[in-house]
């Protein structure tokens, strides 16, 4: 079997202010990065950004978003990515950065490594927590977002992973 | 995996912005951090910073992401030279931990590659490059153990800038063809700052290999902070400090009886 090579990449959103990411869109996202491309690299790579390029996920409770690239050119694109400053949403302009976590061959090793990272930013969060409750709220999460859950239930994980990320943001 | 570091945070007068950097730094998994201060050359007789202590800045280091331990941070002293008088090793340089020098016309860039005892060379990223690299000091500095540093964040933040930084790094790793380069951030605001596997991407439009640009955030980087850690000390084998002052109390009475042992002229031998 011959099939499209992709590249998925897993990028986290900085934002100076953490309400801010409650507003992110797919559609603003795609037109950030198309508009960088298209400063970075010309003509040349929007041609090759229109081929095949997609905003796969948004997240917008902890500023995960995935972005897909063609296998063949994805690091010329990657390579326009650090230039984005500032994402325009409904004419206001809201400054933020792409961070890039993770760079995989199939949405689910992403949707794997998105867990495990997921996962980490609570342990993470633990000390910072004031109250005996808020910590609390964070152990159930820990424990609730784990691999073995997503090899008993295939169908079930994208719920799984929209379920840890939301308790990720209550803990905080 | 190697650690990422970014040796080149500027600091600015204001020390919350500065901290809010280092912060978001150790986020974005960078281990090692260096404060940059910056001497201008031609003003007469500025005086050379002396940097902040670290322990006044954080009372306890955030802790790197994916790593358990808290950031380390480093002072680092960038002199710019656009004369051979503005470079003078004093004894305020031994403050920090690493000195970089900004060379501005041929001549200086030849005696910084070839004979000043500094761990980097910067290339301007603001502005067009007024000589060529030429191959001998390159490979000189490159035997010494000398680094160059690009910075990006100029190139972030204005298109133009962006121009001009692409130009000087091309330049610079046609000649010394990916060899002994880092590259660093130069930011003022957490905004400026990118993520390693950014910038390691980012080295692919500068140049270098894919090996070569992952080095150039982490393994050189850490050959950079070795070799800063070596200047102080005589060729990296002997260091000289100041001893702590001892106990008033006499080492004799601690050690037990059974463990002296007499020589024939009744000397004690521990």
């Amino acid at each position: 079997m011959v099939r499209l090579k992709a590249r998925y990449l897993l990028c986290e959103v900085c934002m100076s202010e953490r309400s801010m990411l409650r507003l992110l869109e797919e559609k603003d996202i795609f037109q950030a990065v198309k508009t960088a491309v298209t400063t970075a690299h010309g003509q040349y790579g929007l041609a090759l950004f229109n081929i095949g390029s997609a905003v796969r996920y948004v997240n917008a409770y902890t500023g995960v978003v995935m972005l897909r690239f063609r296998k063949a050119h994805y690091q010329l694109l990657w390579s326009a990515l650090p230039f984005i400053t500032s994402i325009w949403k409904q004419g206001q302009r809201v400054p933020c950065f792409f961070n890039c976590i993770h760079v995989g061959g199939t949405i689910r090793t992403c949707q794997k490594f998105l867990i495990r990272y997921s996962r980490q930013q609570l342990f993470r969060m633990l000390p910072h927590c004031k109250t005996e409750a808020e910590k609390q709220q964070v152990r159930k999460a820990v424990l609730s977002c784990s691999l073995n859950q997503l090899r008993q239930d295939d169908d079930d994980d994208d719920n799984d992973d929209y379920d840890d990320d939301n308790d990720d943001d209550d803990g905080k | 995996m190697s650690v990422f570091m970014d040796l080149n945070i500027t600091a600015g007068t204001d020390k919350a912005k500065l901290q809010s950097t280092i912060e978001t730094a150790a986020h974005l998994g960078y281990s090692t951090v260096a404060i940059n201060y910056v001497v201008e050359g031609q003003k007469k007789k500025q005086l050379i910073p002396t940097p902040q202590p670290l322990a006044e800045l954080f009372e306890t280091f955030p802790t790197v992401q994916g790593k358990s331990r808290p950031i380390k941070v480093l002072n680092r002293l960038t002199v710019v030279a656009t004369d051979a008088s503005h470079f003078r090793p004093t004894n305020e340089y031994k403050n920090f931990d690493l000195l970089a020098v900004h060379p501005k016309t041929d001549k200086l860039f030849h005696a910084a590659c070839m004979n000043y005892d500094v761990d980097i060379i910067c290339i301007s990223a603001t502005e067009p490059q007024s000589f060529h690299f030429k191959r001998s000091p390159v490979n000189g500095a490159i035997e010494r153990g000398v680094f160059f540093e690009i910075s990006y964040s100029a190139g972030i933040r204005d298109p133009t800038m962006k121009k001009y930084t692409i130009t000087n790094a091309v330049n610079l790793i046609s000649v010394c063809k990916g060899k002994n380069v880092i590259v660093a951030s130069g930011a003022e605001a957490p905004l400026n700052l990118r993520g390693p596997y950014d910038i390691a991407n980012l080295g692919l439009i500068f140049g270098l290999s894919e090996g070569d640009s992952k080095a150039a955030v982490s393994t050189n980087c850490r050959s950079v902070v070795l070799h800063g850690e070596t200047r102080g000390t005589a060729l990296g084998i002997i260091h000289t400090m100041k001893r702590p002052q001892l106990p008033t109390e006499q080492p004799e009475e601690e050690i037990p009886a059974a463990k002296k042992a007499k020589t024939d002229d009744g000397s004690l031998i521990v």
